[in-house]
């Protein structure tokens, strides 16, 4: 009896091995895929059969897409100026700019909502709706009122418009970690006869540190990786990394795999970093905090 | 004498200039702490909604000179749109595509996260991977699937080396399969959403029913759908509709692989009108187009909010009594 009941759970173990280890295959294939392509010389990028290593491995790719150097930009496949560079610049600005005020303002509001309900339930699930109507029923009028208040292609409107589809998303989840912190002591220092600016900023949101870095790396996956507003707001001045990969694929430019793929690693690498060192917080974030831990 | 005392009834006790002077500093505190939202739907949001109604209302197209002077043309509008086969069809290949993908996450999501409840060796490194996939940009998604489903590419050699007979759908040129290829994209970005949020609800679901159950002697079977399951529903219901109202919004990789295409196969609600306002210039179109589109969502999220709110309070419940710590995180 003991035998059996043993025997069976190793091979229960056995199959829940099997059954995960397929599907990190099949999560990880593409990841790998566009990784080795980025070191792959151009006459493997597109060959049958198709080339599972890069064989031998060369950062040409990276040398032309992210330091525009010489020597590589004589082929046929180069890319020109160094606009990556720029968009990089552009992208880390706008993301950062944008979470940190959606961050800021998300948390003081979520402060007045916790403590002294400047919102109701209802209106809190109403501010939801800013999230979950799909942006691109609003882009097209948007791009003509900044065209005429002169916002188009500047980074300023482009950090505007993420600071107001973040901000739901920055309000549930500070919300969630203002919950959590004991009122007693708010109480204790309106008793010392602190002011309550000072409450919140020197109080509340020192406790909340680790919820609030948590909720601004959380939001910086989603500005640092948006694309249909970009799309629209920005023309030729201001692009962020997203569209600059987009340009790439152009008929006239015919595939340009390998450079994609260098471009493609550097931007999705830090967001990867940035995922995994919230990891524990993720189900939080985007589930607007209803679901924790 | 009945007036004085109603009057006495109505103030409040501590009503001393003091206890007024306070409260109404605290109202002040309320409304500056809510200031920055109404400053942002003052200059952003209130302006753009009005514009949109504004050229739902009037013919303009780029090619006219200035918007403002317009014509006004009642509904047409949205009588065009509204008897517009290709905004039927567009409208049906939105709901498709996002039910089939919001299933798909949902099973595998599920799968995944069963498995794991329990801690096992390599858990963390099962969960890092798993996680992958929602932490790469959407764009870059549609260009690695460009890199690897051309017909002699790499998934197709992989499937066929695997299985041993000959495996070569045209994944992306193939009207047929093109929508189900977005679908499948869409499934492999996201399941790790389902997954963490199914990981986070399994580890809190309180154990005392589980093990009553065992004691009582329910087969597992059992406990699963009469135990677990029901205590699951907030977490699940969750995870579908939030789901489901992200892949009616996805936009990034079906335009950057498709375009729309192969003829109109990918053409969902996102593409059509962003097709409609920025290939075809038809900027009132587009804008009729956006309210009802705008409207059909409005109606299907206050569904989900109704939903969200009713699972809310007994996820909060179920936070209340259990203090497990996640599973794998």
């Amino acid at each position: 009896m003991a035998m059996t009941k043993s025997r069976r759970r190793r091979i229960t173990a056995l199959v829940r091995y099997a059954v995960l280890s397929v599907w990190g295959v099949i999560a990880f294939f593409p990841i790998y895929w566009i990784v080795s392509t980025s070191f792959k010389l151009d006459t493997q990028w597109f060959a049958w059969p198709p080339y599972y290593f890069p064989s031998p491995p060369t950062f040409a790719n990276y040398m032309n897409v992210w330091f525009g150097a010489e020597e590589y930009a004589q082929t046929q496949y180069a890319i020109s100026s160094q606009k990556p560079l720029i968009s990089l610049y552009n992208s880390t600005v706008i993301a950062t700019t944008s979470t940190f005020l959606s961050v800021l303002f998300g948390s003081i509001i979520a402060y007045g909502v916790s403590r002294y309900r400047i919102l109701s339930e209802v209106r809190m699930f109403q501010l939801l709706v800013l999230r979950m109507i799909p942006p691109i029923v609003i882009v097209a009028p948007l791009s003509l009122y900044y065209t005429a208040i002169g916002l188009i292609d500047t980074r300023l409107g482009l950090i505007l418009v993420y600071f107001l589809t973040t901000l739901p998303y920055a309000v549930w989840m500070t919300k969630s970690f203002i919950d959590e912190v004991p009122r007693e002591i708010e109480q204790a220092a309106e008793i010392l006869g602190a002011s309550r600016w000072r409450t919140v900023f020197e109080i509340v949101l020192p406790l909340i540190r680790s919820g609030l870095v948590a909720t601004f790396l959380f939001i910086l996956i989603l500005t640092w990786s948006e694309y249909l507003l970009a799309l629209i707001i920005t023309k030729t001045q201001v692009t962020t990394l997203p569209i600059e990969l987009s340009k790439y694929q152009g008929s006239t430019e015919g595939r340009v795999y390998g450079r994609q793929a260098a471009l493609a690693v550097g931007i999705t690498v830090p967001l990867m970093i940035v995922g995994l060192i919230i990891r524990r917080h993720l189900a939080r974030g985007f589930s607007f905090g209803m679901v924790r831990r | 004498m009945a007036v004085a005392a109603l009057s006495a009834a109505e103030a409040p006790p501590q009503a001393s200039p003091r206890a007024i002077s306070r409260q109404r500093a605290i109202r002040r505190f309320k409304l500056s702490l809510l200031a920055p939202l109404i400053a942002l739907f003052a200059f952003l949001l209130v302006p753009v909604l009005l514009l949109q109604l504004y050229f739902s209302f009037h013919q303009w197209t780029v090619y006219l000179s200035s918007w403002w002077d317009a014509d006004y043309v009642g509904i047409d509008l949205f009588k065009e749109v509204l008897t517009d086969p290709r905004f039927g069809w567009a409208t049906l290949r939105s709901l498709a595509f996002a039910t089939s993908s919001t299933l798909g996450c949902f099973v595998f999501g599920f799968m995944l996260a069963y498995l794991m409840k329990r801690p096992f060796r390599g858990q963390a490194i099962y969960y890092i991977i798993f996680i992958l996939p929602m932490l790469t940009v959407p764009v870059v998604v549609a260009y690695t699937a460009e890199m690897m489903l051309y017909q002699s590419g790499p998934i197709n050699d992989v499937i066929t080396r695997l299985s041993g007979f000959e495996f070569k759908p045209s994944w992306l040129s193939n009207p047929n399969i093109a929508l189900m290829t977005v679908s499948l994209l869409e499934i492999w970005n996201w399941t790790p959403f389902s997954f963490i949020i199914m990981l986070a609800g399994l580890s809190a679901i309180p154990k005392e029913p589980v093990e009553a159950a065992e004691i009582l002697g329910a087969s597992k079977w059992r406990i699963f759908w009469e135990v677990e399951l029901p205590l699951l529903r907030p977490v699940i219901l969750l995870a579908l509709v939030l789901r489901f109202l992200e892949a009616m919004a996805e936009f990034p990789k079906t335009w950057a692989l498709f375009q729309g295409g192969p003829g109109s196969a990918t053409e969902t609600l996102p593409v059509y009108i962003f097709m409609t306002t920025w290939q075809y210039f038809q900027i009132s179109k587009g804008a009729a187009m956006s309210y009802i589109v705008m409207l059909m969502m409005v109606v299907i999220v206050l569904l989900a909010i109704q939903l969200l709110r009713r699972e809310k309070r007994s996820l909060d419940k179920m936070y209340e009594q259990s203090d497990e710590p996640i599973a794998g995180a």
